[in-house]
């Protein structure tokens, strides 16, 4: 045996059994489900219905929805002219300062809007007066009543009743602006 | 007979169809206003009748009292010998002990429901369909035909000898070829087929509570269990690693899908602030139309308004929801979403 010819390796039968380890069996993993419960929504306008939900609580009252929002309610002027006060900063300055700070501003705005209306519309601005007094029929129909004498009799009573009062309180005022007048 | 004449091919067939009629001539078969007059029976019939049989006996008769049997009894009958228990593995389909399918309730994959009629779904079938439906059909006059639509893919016009045996182009602009908005009927009228709810946690790799608490939130939200998605590639940029958790993401159908859509739009969308809708632009012009929500939206669901605390108030991830019609076209999906109370802003693009 000469020393050039190199040694011949055996090639052996590569197997076919996989050598890495397969079980071809695939668990089959129950699902996962969370508890659900079944809820009662109540939506701000007091319309109701139920749904699956995982909260556990029976009953879910929404303050704001799409019943109260001006995006879904876009005809709504009831709803547009809604102020937001979600940090409750108006409700604050309300109860230290009151209301009244600027009435007397609204009531000049209020005045002035009417001065434009009649002055644009001279024949709407009768028309409306027109019908403010209709309304004023209207709204006083039930007072005008013809009322039976025993409802004239308490309705008398209440009258002297309230007159009394008034003139105690008017001896009162008198008595107090003499007193300062007085100091 | 006729069948005679039939070639012996085909005689085999009408055996295969469970009827023992020839379908080659179906004048074969006699009905009872062909009665042919022949009141006698062949051999083969057996003339003897089960109905001729004679009953039980007086005395088999007085000795049974399946009652008093019972009282006999000291002790409870046995369970049934055999009691089905579904394998744990799937081992293949040669194994001889399969599972059962998934829809079966003895199966380890079935999943109970649904368990209400939602809403939502109610409001669609009696309502929002036949108004679909009314907005999306498109009248043909009878005795005319709808405009033949122009071909999809566009051939070559033959000015070039080279334009021969050429494949067609695609349509102009996209190299997409658009979904085949067929003409609206009663019964392919748009109708919500899944809803997508995903969530990309940023920070997943720094903080690996961020993910626990992302699937909680969805859990809560979706009523049904989080997956969690890993990714696919290493970016630095978004600071993921390759096989790393990034992502939870939840696939509703069928109830949950639409109490989720119901719960967004009657209580969750009003409540988030300055809010004016979806973008019009949403939409992968195939008619799947996706939304998102910032994380304090989230908190604001009321599943995980009512246990705040739970839930660590700077890791509730925003989520991204993207609901999947059966509308091939952005227009009718988003019409269908509005009719269901989503609103749209903006330049509607489909």
């Amino acid at each position: 045996m000469s020393l050039s010819t190199p040694l011949r390796r055996v090639t052996l039968p590569v197997p076919s059994v996989p050598q890495t380890q397969c079980r071809h069996a695939t668990l089959l993993q129950r699902p996962k489900r969370p508890y659900t419960f079944t809820q009662l929504v109540t939506l701000s306008d007091g319309s109701t219905y139920t749904h699956r939900t995982t909260s556990p609580a029976p009953v879910y009252k929404s303050s704001k929805d799409t019943r109260n929002t001006p995006l879904w309610n876009p005809s709504s002027q009831k709803l547009l002219n809604m102020e937001t006060d979600e940090a409750g900063k108006l409700r604050a300055f309300r109860e230290k300062f009151g209301r009244g700070w600027d009435a007397s501003k609204m009531q000049e705005r209020d005045d002035e809007a009417e001065k434009e209306d009649s002055g644009e519309e001279g024949m709407e601005g009768s028309q409306r007066e027109e019908e403010d007094n209709l309304l004023d029929l209207i709204s006083g129909y039930d007072k005008q009543e013809p009322k039976g004498p025993r409802e004239k009799k308490v309705d008398e009573e209440k009258q002297k009743a309230d007159e009394l009062k008034q003139m105690i309180r008017q001896r009162k005022w008198d008595k107090e602006l003499r007193r300062r007048g007085d100091k | 007979m006729a069948c005679k004449r039939v070639p012996t091919m085909f005689q085999a067939i009408p055996i295969r169809r469970k009827s023992y009629q020839c379908f080659q001539c179906p004048y074969t078969t006699r009905k009872a206003s062909t009665f042919n007059g022949m009141t006698e029976l062949s051999e083969d019939v057996d003339p003897t009748s089960s109905m001729q049989t004679p009953g039980p006996s007086e005395e088999h008769i007085k000795r049974f009292n399946p009652i008093a049997r019972t009282k006999r009894r000291k002790r409870q009958l046995p369970p049934s010998r055999y009691q089905f228990r579904p394998p744990r593995y799937y081992r293949g389909p040669l194994h001889p002990h399969q599972p059962p399918l998934p829809s079966d309730p003895a199966s380890r994959l079935f999943k109970p429901g649904p368990f209400s009629l939602t809403r939502l779904e109610q409001t669609y079938h009696s309502t929002l369909a036949p108004d679909l439906l009314t907005l999306m059909y498109t009248h043909h006059p009878p005795g005319t035909l709808p405009r033949p639509s122009p071909p999809r893919l566009r051939g070559w016009d033959g000015s070039s000898p080279y334009h021969k045996n050429r494949p067609l182009r695609g349509p102009r602009g996209t190299p997409v070829l658009r979904l085949l908005r067929r003409p609206i009927t009663f019964r392919n009228i748009p109708r919500l087929e899944k809803i997508v709810v995903h969530s990309f946690v940023d920070e997943a790799g720094s903080e690996r509570e961020r993910i626990q608490v992302a699937g909680m939130v969805m859990q809560a939200i979706t009523n049904a269990r989080a997956k969690v998605y890993n990714a696919k590639k290493s970016i630095a940029d978004f600071n993921l690693r390759e096989g790393h958790p990034c992502a939870v993401g939840v696939e509703l159908r069928g109830e949950d899908m639409y109490d989720f859509l119901a719960k967004v739009v009657e209580v969750v969308m009003p409540r988030v602030k300055d809010y004016r809708g979806v973008k019009g632009t949403s939409g992968d012009s195939s008619g799947n139309l996706s939304f998102a929500f910032t994380p304090a939206v989230v908190g604001a669901f009321p599943e995980v308004e009512v246990n705040y605390d739970a839930y660590p108030p700077k890791m509730i991830p925003p989520i991204d929801v993207t609901v999947c019609t059966t509308a091939t076209n952005d227009k009718d999906a988003r019409l269908l979403l509005s009719s269901m109370g989503i609103p749209f802003y903006g330049k509607h693009i489909n």
